[in-house]
């Protein structure tokens, strides 16, 4: 009983410390740039993952085996991928975009996690036969870490599409602003004009220069942490595969869920492709990796929550699959 | 002077024959610099091009094509660094002007190759994949064609457009063994071939040679550029070396790599996936399966249970080898979930010899001779039971499809006249080999019994004793070659994907006085290179005016 009394009180202090951590990334967001809160929220991240770390270690003691036998297990370990992801550039002191995700991400999945949905799944104690494989953490561990992973690049992408639309779209308007002017006024006046048009389009020229900037710096790192995705994930399915080799017989068996983390691989292959040719442009490649987004909630939730396949661990006792 | 810079290998993408005879006459200071032992024949093949080129451009164009059609395949399998690069490209070019009809059967291949490393029809065919594997989960697989004909009704389409029709013409209810599929790997894998021969293995030529850049301006033009005042080259490639860059040191300049395996792991990395195709092929044309329930204490023999999967399966010696089923039994937990389930296999040779014994487990396969036997199912064979003292009788135990996946078994014990119209009895009902549930003549609940507790029940005047519950154990058969070069490709994957992670990284430098100018570039992990670097140039120490004179003395000297 202590253990879930624990389990408890870790879950909860994780979980309002991330909600802090997010409220403070709002005020540094909204009001300045205070260097003292945002060092705090950094603590309250490391203090994040410290609690949810002791969480599943707390977990693996009173269940005897890695907990990462289901849904909510395997959430609770997103979200330890989420904030490990967040540490590790701090520890290097690498100053990123990525903690403005990374945040968000694991206080969704925690509190969806926590949340009545899964409440029933919670006490699950016991581990299938198929299950009860060394090769479970290897597995498991790797493909969520590759999820985090891979999520967090992709949420960058889609953060890169949509400030560069929305910079096209204003770039649009800005023209069609400066047309208008330049038919509608005279001669003199045009020449008046003139200078502060300079002055505009060199303030906005000084702007865009940052904005590219920003979205270099954005495309950048989403292509890095994709990159390590990708690698945990190829990790994790071919692991994966050496393990069914092992337990069902066939190291592929076209499982919906094998097929659908064969997609994923698949989509994140053609991102690391476009983004060897210079003649793809960034957007391209950030539309691919926004697909990527969608296909790995439909991998990671869709087909657990069809409960179709080798893969279902959610409902099962006695299924023929054993 | 200016050299040949990597930056060079840009222009191989740009497929314009002027750049191509442009690049050509810097190979003279490059293979002249570098004595390499396989430049020789290059460096005067390129010569003769070059020639030509000068003279006028239109009989070049059929003059480097015909340079190209002779030269291109032996080029690229050669070690040569100075040509093997720069042909795979304009061979692809020469094909596309007209020529002889002996011309075209010989360009043809190579029009073909440099069709399918075309990257954006590469990515076409992973799109068709994936879009193809998703489409396979989406509809049910391998039912019968009555399924589809009510699933996708042709009075109403899904989409407007979808029917049976399509479903079964273009074998979407096989998606993952149907000829569209399957051929859309194929393709995928001989792009994967095309993109490896014509365009990484050039790359990686180029990225393998190292070479000095002797102009300053070369330097800057590098994506990350910086001077050094008051400092000597000498001391950078120290600070570089112990940062664990390869460095190379002659006079004035400095050229320093690290990391040249990232440019190579992509390459393994093809190779990696062409290997599991390969392997996947093999098992899908060269093994054997096959499933069977054994109730305990019965055998069976291999090679009857064992199906071909495809035309290079071949019977093996031990497909005579005869299983015997000694014991199947579960474990539980103490909630009554099953734990794990076992069976207890002997092994026997034509001669009746035990050749191996082995209790197999979910996890824990037997493998024999190539042959490897996995517990997959269960079942529940019979109940061994004792009715008034008599016996011990073998009820067969029947499945029975209930609400739900889980299995329930049952058995029937008729009480009294048996041969009457409607025959009474005792019904016995079990999920488990753990814990009967027995039900009286009228269907009501009579009790239950756990098997070998000897614990006599009475119902309806009839004592029943539950001796033994009696499994039977599912085991899944199979032979498969292809899984050792499965295995090595995944090895093969895993490490060399690892390995692409690395960035390559080239750094230049050149002491111009007492300046040193630096200049570098990097493939992967260009944001966090310039901080690197700053670090790296932080630790470089500064000379005093005393050891600058004597530093320009050692370069002049």
């Amino acid at each position: 009983m202590i253990f879930s009394t624990l389990e408890h009180i870790l879950t909860h202090i994780s979980f309002s410390v991330v909600s802090i951590v997010i409220t403070i990334h709002l005020i540094t967001l909204l009001v300045d740039e205070i260097v003292g809160l945002y060092d705090s929220s950094e603590k309250g991240m490391i203090a994040t993952f410290f609690c949810i770390t002791g969480l599943l270690v707390t977990r693996w003691i009173y269940l005897g085996h890695f907990p990462l036998s289901d849904l909510y297990e395997s959430l609770i370990f997103l979200s330890w991928s989420f904030s490990i992801i967040h540490i590790v550039p701090y520890f290097k002191k690498h100053k990123n975009h990525l903690s403005a995700l990374t945040a968000p991400s694991a206080i969704f999945t925690q509190g969806f996690a926590t949340s009545g949905l899964l409440t029933e799944m919670h006490q699950s104690e016991i581990l299938v036969p198929a299950l009860q494989s060394q090769w479970l953490m290897m597995h498991v561990s790797m493909m969520v870490l590759g999820y985090a992973a891979l999520l967090c690049g992709s949420l960058l992408s889609v953060a890169l599409l949509v400030i560069t639309f929305r910079q096209d779209i204003r770039i649009l308007c800005k023209n069609n602003h400066f047309l208008n002017k330049s038919f509608s006024f005279d001669e003199i006046q045009y020449m008046n004009k003139g200078n502060n048009v300079l002055q505009n389009t060199s303030f906005l020229s000084v702007r865009n220069y940052y904005r590219a900037q920003f979205i270099q710096q954005l495309d950048h790192w989403s292509y890095r942490v994709i990159s390590l995705g990708f690698l945990f994930l190829t990790i994790g399915i071919l692991s994966g595969a050496v393990w069914a080799n092992e337990a069902w017989g066939s190291y592929w068996n076209w499982d919906p869920k094998e097929t659908w983390a064969f997609i994923t691989w698949t989509i994140f292959a053609i991102y690391l492709h476009t983004r060897t040719n210079k003649n793809f442009q960034v957007a391209n490649s950030a539309i691919v990796a926004s697909m990527g987004f969608l296909i790995i909630w439909i991998c990671y939730f869709g087909v657990n929550l069809l409960g179709i396949g080798l893969h279902s661990y959610g409902s099962f006792t006695f299924s023929s699959n054993l | 002077m200016y050299t040949l810079k990597p930056s060079f290998s840009k222009t191989l993408f740009l497929k314009s024959p002027l750049l191509r005879s442009s690049f050509k006459p810097q190979f003279f200071p490059y293979t002249t610099q570098i004595s390499s032992p396989c430049s020789s024949t290059p460096l005067s093949f390129s010569i003769s091009c070059k020639l030509k080129t000068s003279k006028d451009g239109k009989s070049s164009k059929s003059l480097a094509k015909k340079i190209v059609l002779s030269e291109g395949a032996p080029a690229v399998s050669e070690d040569g660094a100075g040509n093997g690069e720069a042909q795979p490209k304009p061979a692809s070019k020469g094909g596309g002007g007209g020529g002889g009809f002996g011309g075209l059967v010989k360009r043809f291949p190579r029009k073909v190759l440099s069709l399918l490393s075309n990257l954006p029809l590469a990515i076409g065919e992973m799109f068709t994949v994936a879009a193809l594997m998703a489409l396979g989960t989406a509809i049910d697989q391998g039912e019968a064609p009555d399924f589809y004909f009510q699933k996708f009704p042709e009075d109403n389409p899904v989409l407007g457009f979808f029917t049976w029709r399509w479903v079964l013409t273009l074998g979407f209810d096989h998606m993952f063994s149907s000829p569209i599929f399957l051929g859309m790997l194929a393709l995928l894998a001989t792009s994967l071939m095309a993109c490896t021969y014509t365009t990484q293995i050039p790359l990686v030529k180029v990225a393998r040679r190292w070479n000095f850049l002797h102009s300053a301006e070369a330097i800057r033009k590098q994506e990350f550029s910086e001077s050094l005042p008051k400092a000597s080259v000498q001391d950078l490639g120290v600070v570089l070396m112990g940062a664990g860059y390869e460095v190379f040191l002659k006079g004035p300049s400095l050229y320093a790599f690290k990391g040249l395996a990232g440019r190579f792991a992509p390459i393994g990395v093809h190779l990696a996936m062409l290997l599991i195709m390969v392997g996947g092929t093999l098992s899908a044309t060269g093994s054997f399966r096959g499933s069977v329930t054994v109730p305990q204490g019965l055998n069976f023999v291999m090679g009857d249970v064992l199906s071909p999967s495809g035309f290079l399966s071949t019977p093996t010696k031990a497909f005579d080898t005869e299983v015997h089923v000694n014991r199947f039994y579960m474990d539980y937990y103490d909630s009554g979930e099953v734990l794990q389930f076992h069976t207890d296999l002997s092994l026997f040779d034509l001669n009746g010899k035990e050749v191996m014994r082995k209790t197999i487990s979910v996890n824990d396969p037997l493998r024999f001779d190539g042959i490897t036997i996995y517990q997959t199912d269960w079942s529940f064979s019979a109940l061994q039971i004792r009715k008034d003292g008599e016996g011990p009788f073998n009820l067969a135990m029947a499945p029975l499809k209930l609400n739900g996946d889980k299995k329930l078994f049952g058995t029937f014990l008729p009480v009294g006249d048996s041969d009457s119209p409607n025959v009474k009895g005792i019904s016995m009902l079990a999920r488990d080999l753990q814990s009967i549930v027995l039900y009286d003549k009228e269907g009501k609940f009579a009790g239950v019994r756990r098997p070998n507790s000897n614990l006599p029940i009475d119902i309806d005047g009839t004592r029943i004793v539950i001796e033994d519950a009696i499994g039977s154990s599912g085991l899944d058969l199979k032979t498969d070659p292809g899984v050792p070069i499965v295995y090595a490709g995944f090895g093969a994957l895993m490490l060399t994907t690892c390995i692409s992670y690395l960035s390559h990284t080239q750094i230049w430098a050149l002491q111009d006085g007492t300046t040193v100018v630096i200049g570098g570039k990097t493939n992967r992990a260009k944001l966090e290179f310039p901080d690197e670097m700053n670090q790296l140039l932080d630790r470089v120490p500064e000379l005093v005016e005393s050891s600058l004179s004597k530093q320009s003395d050692a370069i002049s000297g």
